[in-house]
């Protein structure tokens, strides 16, 4: 039995939910909502359960991940509640509790947090370049380890022990039985949903953001195996500067737009952004921008004079890996895509 | 015989044309004797048949009028005001129903509905042959009426019967008037304090000089009918009762404002009397105004920072009696869980409700304890919340419908069981007026929509919560609404009586009671004419219902315009 927690949704706006104490349950977001299934409560069973407190099942739940913000239950919301900002800001608190080290919820719930973490890893590689001596060459080959490094240690240290923490709450914690059997089978789905966002088609009037965010997600994924595997910076075969440059124009093309959506709150997923988001789209975007320019400048060989283009990217780049990767939205890409691999675990 | 009649057919539009031939019936029934005209006619109800019907009568001088159509409950009324309006006597008026009884009830069998109706319209002429123009019985009224009761009801409603002018004595139990009102808070929509208004109206019915208000009074005893009730008060101050504090009022109608009793809850239900923190809504009423100290709210010397309000406790009950919604009590606990705000900004409340019944605007009161940050809890109907102490702490357990009937409990400080309505425990008035009470115990009006404030017996009016649980303004609409009832029977001095009434045969009589048992109105008495033992029916307060009619042994009571004559001319031709 669950004691009932008035506080919770006090501790929850933080993350950004306001005014879903306004629902009074008419049920108008289920029934608009093009993912919910006959007999799922979905997402007012999580309204309810927010309002209550009830955070245990919040917690067990794979619900707010199954949500893809199309925005429909906001707008047809009788009492204004905002029922997809909610879920949404069920997604930010899930994050904060999968995290074992408390720097998620620290990051979402507190700007200044977020900015003196980015100052300090800033200073971080300044003061690396400065013991480097501004040694370009150096620079580039540790930015280049750096990269490795940090792709590995993040996913070893934080990603990996969150997910199983994740898996804990809602598969062992709740008491579901699964074969290791049913593991490997389901890992098709893990994959495709990894990959595509299959899922988020089934919303509608999605098609344009889908295609965006998968071009963006391949793009993403293939920028990152082409600087980090091939070694883009470094390298000399043709394909492949070709292939860097296409992907992360990609990557900033695509994230402007997304920048300018949330500029003009033209959607509904796009008009109440959080620090959280701005950062994850902002810095998407330096990424494939500063990376693409630190490529024009070794192609025009104006790199040993501009160094401080490096430079910026570098920081970027170092931002990215050890604060929006490991403790910023970065994760729904992990925890979206098992979130569908348990539920299929998890459904009879 | 010398009547002369005329028989309209209704076609309804089809609704009996289209199983009943009426021309068929026409050419069955014209030749009938006494038959002056018979017509069909497409709505026998619309104006320009009623207008033909006025002329016909007047052409022909008729001297009596049937149609065969709807139910006599729709028209009757509808055909005897033509009547009158054409200057004939309406009781010459007799109505056959060949709609419900025949074109709808054998809409399979048109035949054999056509033939139903033809013997339907002989046997309504049958009985025209015999109608008989009849008066009214007129009776003096008095011009005074009697409230019982003056809470705000009865207080609203002397008020309304002093302004249109008639004399009112306003019996009031207790001391003071006001009733229940003085307790409640803040009532909608005005937001006017109970007690503010208690003052006010108390100011108002003793400046007017046409109310006479009787405080501490009872009454003893009431006899006669509408018209001429006396009425035996007797006065009850200091518990003491002597000859010279009663009185005796007569009057002609009598308003009926008991009001209700918050519903008691028994031991141990939601821990009532069990656990020291569960107490009900108008005990917590009286701890809003007491329990405060500083900034808190302190019961039993412990600071309340946590209140559960319980719903419908008392109503809507699965397993006890009281099925009915009080329909107040939503709203006054939302009221108590915003006075609570008002004063004490950290005191949390929960509401576990039976599904919240705010209906029409005193919804934007639960809006705003919704928007409050209070918490609202539906449980199913059949699993009340459970109210146990642990370790100390006071926890209310509950299924919450709202989220697949999961179990939650809330720890709290206070429980408020928000007790609903039930009639007043003192049944003296109810059954010295001989009041019919309905299921829920409350009094029972004729009908609910057609008939609110009158009750079978003539003469007396039922007004606010006596009749069933109300809200302020609702107590208030049917007091003015029973005011203007009970001013009717009074207003003019004087009131007419159906004509249609039994009556007894002194010579064939031989007193045996039966009768006067059958009798729903008390209206047959036992007496003495010459020298002989007889029964006797009270032309005023007898209704015609015919009760009494088939157990007289010696065939000796008849009733106006049911006559045996008429009834047996009647079924000999539906015999035939």
């Amino acid at each position: 039995m669950t004691r009932i927690d008035p506080k919770f949704g006090m501790r929850l706006k933080r993350y950004g939910a306001f005014d879903y104490d306004a629902c009074y349950n008419c049920g108008t977001c289920t029934s608009v909502c093009s993912l919910a299934r006959k007999g799922e409560e979905f997402p007012r069973e999580m309204v309810r359960y927010s309002v209550t407190g009830n955070q245990e099942e919040i917690l067990s739940s794979l619900k707010p991940w199954l949500c893809y913000y199309c925005g429909e239950c906001s707008t047809n919301c009788p009492r204004s509640a905002n029922p997809g900002e909610l879920m949404m800001s069920l997604r930010r608190w899930l994050t904060a509790q999968y995290d074992w080290t408390g720097i998620s919820g620290l990051l979402f719930t507190s700007l200044k947090a977020t900015i003196a973490a980015l100052i300090a890893v800033a200073a971080g590689v300044i003061l690396f370049a400065v013991f480097m001596n501004f040694d370009t060459e150096a620079i580039l080959k540790y930015g280049h380890y750096f990269e490795m490094a940090a792709i590995s240690g993040v996913f070893a240290v934080i990603l990996l022990p969150n997910l199983i923490r994740m898996w804990y709450f809602t598969i062992i914690k709740p008491g579901f039985k699964v074969p290791i059997k049913s593991y490997i089978v389901a890992l098709k789905e893990l994959f495709i949903h990894m990959f595509t966002q299959k899922r988020a088609l089934g919303c509608d009037d999605n098609q344009k953001r889908w295609f965006e965010h998968f071009i963006l997600v391949i793009g993403y994924l293939t920028l990152l195996f082409t600087t980090v595997f091939l070694d883009w910076f470094g390298t000399s075969s043709l394909p492949v500067i070709i292939g860097g440059y296409i992907v992360s124009a990609i990557v900033f093309i695509v994230t402007t737009d997304f920048v300018a959506g949330r500029i003009k709150k033209s959607r509904e997923i796009s008009r109440h952004s959080r620090p959280s988001d701005w950062l994850f789209v902002i810095w998407l975007l330096l990424m494939g921008l500063t990376a693409f320019i630190v490529r024009v400048a070794i192609d025009t060989d104006i790199l040993k004079d501009s160094f401080w283009i490096y430079m910026i990217h570098l920081t970027v780049l170092a931002q990215w890996a050890l604060i929006i990767v490991p403790f910023g939205k970065w994760t729904h890409f992990l925890y979206r895509s098992f979130a569908i691999y348990f539920s299929k675990l998890t459904s009879k | 015989m010398d009547k002369k009649l005329g028989v309209y057919i209704c076609a309804c539009g089809g609704n009996i044309s289209d199983y009943v031939d009426i021309e068929k019936v026409k050419e069955a029934i014209k030749d009938e004797d006494c038959v002056l005209l018979a017509r069909t006619t497409m709505f026998a109800c619309g104006d320009s048949n009623q207008k033909d019907m006025e002329a016909d009568i007047k052409e022909n001088n008729l001297s009596g009028i049937v149609v065969a159509s709807c139910s006599p409950k729709l028209h009757l009324t509808t055909f005897r005001s033509v009547s009158e309006r054409a200057g004939l006597n309406k009781y010459n008026y007799v109505h056959a129903n060949i709609r419900e009884q025949a074109s709808w009830a054998h809409s399979d069998n048109k035949q054999g509905a056509t033939e139903k109706a033809i013997h339907l319209v002989k046997a309504a002429i049958a009985k025209a042959r015999f109608a008989k123009s009849l008066e009214p019985t007129r009776i003096k009224s008095q011009k005074s009426v009697a409230v019982i009761g003056a809470g705000v009801a009865g207080i609203k409603a002397s008020i309304a019967l002093s302004n249109m002018g008639d004399t009112v004595y306003l019996i009031e139990r207790e001391g003071e008037i006001g009733g229940k009102l003085a307790s409640l808070g803040k009532i909608f929509p005005g937001n006017v304090k109970g007690g503010d208004m208690v003052e006010r109206l108390n100011a108002e019915v003793k400046n007017d000089e046409k109310i006479t208000l009787l405080t501490n009074t009872k009454i003893k005893e009431c006899s006669g009918n509408i018209g001429d009730f006396k009425i035996k008060l007797q006065e009850t101050k200091s518990g003491e009762s002597s000859p010279d504090s009663e009185k005796e009022i007569n009057v002609g109608s009598i308003l009926v404002a008991t009001g209700f009793e918050s519903y008691n809850p028994n031991v141990g239900e939601y821990g009532y009397k069990e656990i020291d923190n569960v107490i009900t809504l108008p005990e917590f009423r009286e701890l809003l105004k007491n329990g405060k100290e500083g900034k808190n709210l302190i019961f039993k010397n412990r600071k309340v920072s946590d209140i559960a309000f319980i719903y419908c406790v008392g109503s809507r009950q699965v397993k006890g009696e009281n099925k009915y919604c009080s329909r107040y009590c939503c709203s006054a606990a939302m009221q108590s869980s915003l006075d609570i705000k008002e004063q004490f900004s950290d005191i949390q409340v929960y509401h576990f409700t039976k599904g919240v019944r705010t209906y029409g605007a005193q919804e934007l009161k639960y809006a705003e304890a919704s928007r409050s940050g209070d918490i609202f809890i539906q449980f199913p109907d059949k699993e009340e919340p459970v109210v146990y102490s642990e370790k100390g702490q006071t926890l209310v357990k509950v299924k919450d419908i709202l989220s697949s009937k999961k179990e939650v409990e809330a720890a709290v400080d206070l429980v408020v069981l928000v007790t609903g309505m039930v009639p007043d425990s003192d049944k003296s008035v109810g059954s010295l007026l001989k009041l019919p009470r309905g299921r829920d115990n409350f009094f029972n009006e004729i009908h609910m929509k057609l008939r609110p404030v009158e009750t079978v017996i003539d003469g007396i009016t039922i007004a606010g919560t006596c009749q069933g649980p109300k809200g302020v303004m609702e107590s208030v609409n049917s007091a003015l609404s029973a005011a203007v009832k009970t001013h009717s029977f009074v207003s003019k001095g004087e009131l007419e009586l159906s004509p249609i009434v039994a009556y007894t045969d002194a010579n064939t009589c031989e007193w045996c009671g039966a009768c006067s048992e059958a009798c729903p109105y008390n209206a047959i008495s036992k007496n003495d004419i010459g020298g002989k033992t007889v029964a006797v029916i009270n032309k005023t307060t007898c209704k015609g219902c015919g009760m009494c009619l088939p157990v007289c042994e010696s065939d000796s009571i008849e009733l106006t315009s049911f006559t045996n004559k008429e009834i047996e001319s009647m079924i000999e031709i539906l015999a035939n």
